[in-house]
């Protein structure tokens, strides 16, 4: 019976991010949540664990800060948690990210799928289902939109730009999947109840090998203007304010 | 050195052939034979036909090893779906640095800087990435580059764990909102389905396509994922986009972030679209929109 592995991320809600008018980032009143689409993601491992029989992780690397995603990513249905946490996590790009979700995963037995989102709401760079493939030297199918098992394998179709492929894929491998593949309901009080109780291995992310480094060293990071208008449109009633949206919009040459 | 280039689209790739060639760089474009042809049309000063795998996947550990052997300046990938598991797979295996779907890439002191769009399109990020990286972008760029290359094989070891059964072309709706001058997008201000009717009414009358936001598409699917809007979705730059009925979420304002003209219809006075549109109007689409398709016919007359 194969275990699932799901890495979820844990990210600062980017709708409390502040943008301040020198385009400076204030992310000090950002509540945490887990990535949008990794709900989805352990939402296919809950679906795999039905064929698989095994048991279903998750998987998360944050700072020590990131504790209560565990409640909350143990209340979609996974059985139990690795977190991998640290100082580690501050500075971490893909690489050393890809490299404490490894150290994660290496404390689990017999493997055969590891689940990731399509990407993260915070960077979406999706890299870190490619890039632990590459680490463990497993097959990576990404943009995964069906998945069954079949015969032991995992039978999977990839949504591609202007193509559909269908892959049949020895165990373990890693999966990526659209949030197409599977809607991701919303946990009842019981399973948040339940949560607080199932197991957490806690991983010291500091202590992993060698002290991990970056590849990619961030620079800088500065808010993103959209420059607008922003005319509020008024008048003594609707079709006033109509009237003036279209004489704004010839105005504009776009009508 | 050289900067190694693949895409599995050939416009893409054509673009950043243009990237090496306007650093005067030497450049090597990877593809599999059965697009050598064209990926050999593109101008690069060579062209390396991998073989001996039947996709590109089967073959990228061992593509991987072969890199390694080469002085390679930049892995620089097209940002399709295979484009960025084909770098990061790379970059995992050669554990280099890799920055995602950049907007620029520039070269700084023996160094590459890229600046990307993080938090749904709130904040850009600037990353400095060592010599023999990776860096996915996307296509309008660069010039499109031609000629004939040189061409070369190199056999990769195939990787039998994953086998493709089959591919299939997608079926695409006629829509293409990427073409589109003026879309009308609706979001969960919606009340219910039948209501597209009276959308559909509206964008008719205005000339738009009907666009609309995620949770339209993925959570009611009441309209194509290939018409929804946003960083996962369609990123677009119509002249006109007038979102009725959406909040206006940092995700899907990316999608339009280069549309000349946007505006906001929302009964919330605090929506966030406001603050992203041209014009807003506080009001209920319910009354807006016809309004505004009784407007444009009367202006058709």
């Amino acid at each position: 019976m194969p275990n699932i592995a799901v890495c979820y991320k844990w990210v600062a809600d980017e709708a409390d991010i502040i943008v301040n008018a020198d385009l400076s980032v204030n992310m000090d009143r950002a509540t945490g949540k887990i990535s949008d689409y990794d709900k989805n993601a352990i939402e296919a491992g809950v679906q795999l664990k039905k064929a698989l029989l095994g048991t279903l992780y998750g998987v998360t690397f944050s700072a020590d800060s990131g504790r209560p995603s565990l409640k909350d990513a143990l209340s979609r249905g996974l059985d139990a948690a690795v977190w991998v946490h640290g100082t580690l996590a501050a500075d971490a790009d893909e690489y050393v990210t890809c490299r404490a979700i490894a150290a994660g995963l290496a404390k689990l037995e017999d493997v055969g799928v590891i689940v990731c989102g399509d990407g993260s709401s915070d960077n979406y760079a999706r890299q870190l289902p490619s890039r632990l493939g590459a680490a463990l030297d497993i097959p990576v199918i990404t943009a995964v939109s069906h998945f069954a098992i079949e015969d032991g394998k995992l039978l999977v179709t990839r949504k591609l730009e202007d193509d559909e492929e269908v892959y049949l894929v020895d165990l373990p491998v890693v999966i990526s999947v659209l949030p197409e593949a599977c809607a991701a309901p919303v946990p009842g009080l019981k399973s948040v109840m339940a949560a607080g109780k199932k197991p957490v291995i806690e991983v010291d992310a500091d202590a992993i090998a060698d002290r991990l480094e970056a590849k990619s060293k961030a620079v800088s990071i500065k808010g993103y203007e959209m420059k607008r208008k922003n005319i509020r449109l008024t008048g003594e009633s609707e079709e006033d304010i109509v009237e003036q949206l279209f004489l704004a919009l010839d105005k504009e040459g776009v009508f | 050195m050289a900067i190694y280039i693949y895409s599995d689209k050939k416009e893409n790739a054509a673009e950043l052939v243009s990237f090496a060639k306007e650093r005067n760089k030497k450049s090597v474009i990877l593809t599999l034979p059965d697009q050598l042809s064209e990926m050999s049309a593109l101008g690069a000063d060579l062209a390396v036909s991998l073989t001996g795998v039947e996709t590109i996947e089967n073959g990228l550990r061992s593509l991987a090893s072969y890199l390694s052997t080469q002085d390679m300046e930049l892995f620089l990938v097209g940002n399709t779906m295979r484009g960025r598991d084909v770098a990061a797979r790379i970059a995992g295996y050669l554990e280099v640095a890799m920055s995602s779907d950049v907007n620029s890439i520039t070269e700084e002191d023996g160094a590459f800087v890229t600046e990307r769009m993080t938090y749904g399109g709130r904040v850009v990020a600037v990353s400095r990435l060592p010599l023999g990286s990776a860096v996915t972008i996307g296509k309008g760029r660069y010039p499109l580059s031609q000629g004939q290359s040189p061409s070369e094989e190199v056999p990769l070891k195939s990787d039998e764990r994953l086998l493709r059964r089959a591919k299939t072309p997608i079926v695409k709706e006629a829509v293409d909102l990427s073409a589109s001058k003026r879309i009308l997008s609706v979001g969960m201000g919606l009340a219910k389905e039948e209501d597209l009717g009276m959308v559909r009414e509206v964008a008719a009358a205005i000339g738009a396509e009907v666009g609309c936001s995620r949770g339209v598409a993925e959570e009611k699917k009441w309209l194509p994922l290939t018409r929804f809007v946003g960083i996962s979705g369609n990123v677009i730059s119509p002249d006109l986009y007038l979102a009725a009925g959406i909040s206006g979420q940092v995700q899907h304002l990316y999608g339009v972030k280069d549309a000349k003209i946007i505006v906001g219809v929302n009964n919330n006075e605090k929506a966030p679209i406001f603050r992203s549109a041209d014009y807003g109007i506080v009001g209920d689409l319910y009354r807006i929109l016809p309004l505004i398709r009784e407007k444009a016919l009367a202006r058709k007359q």
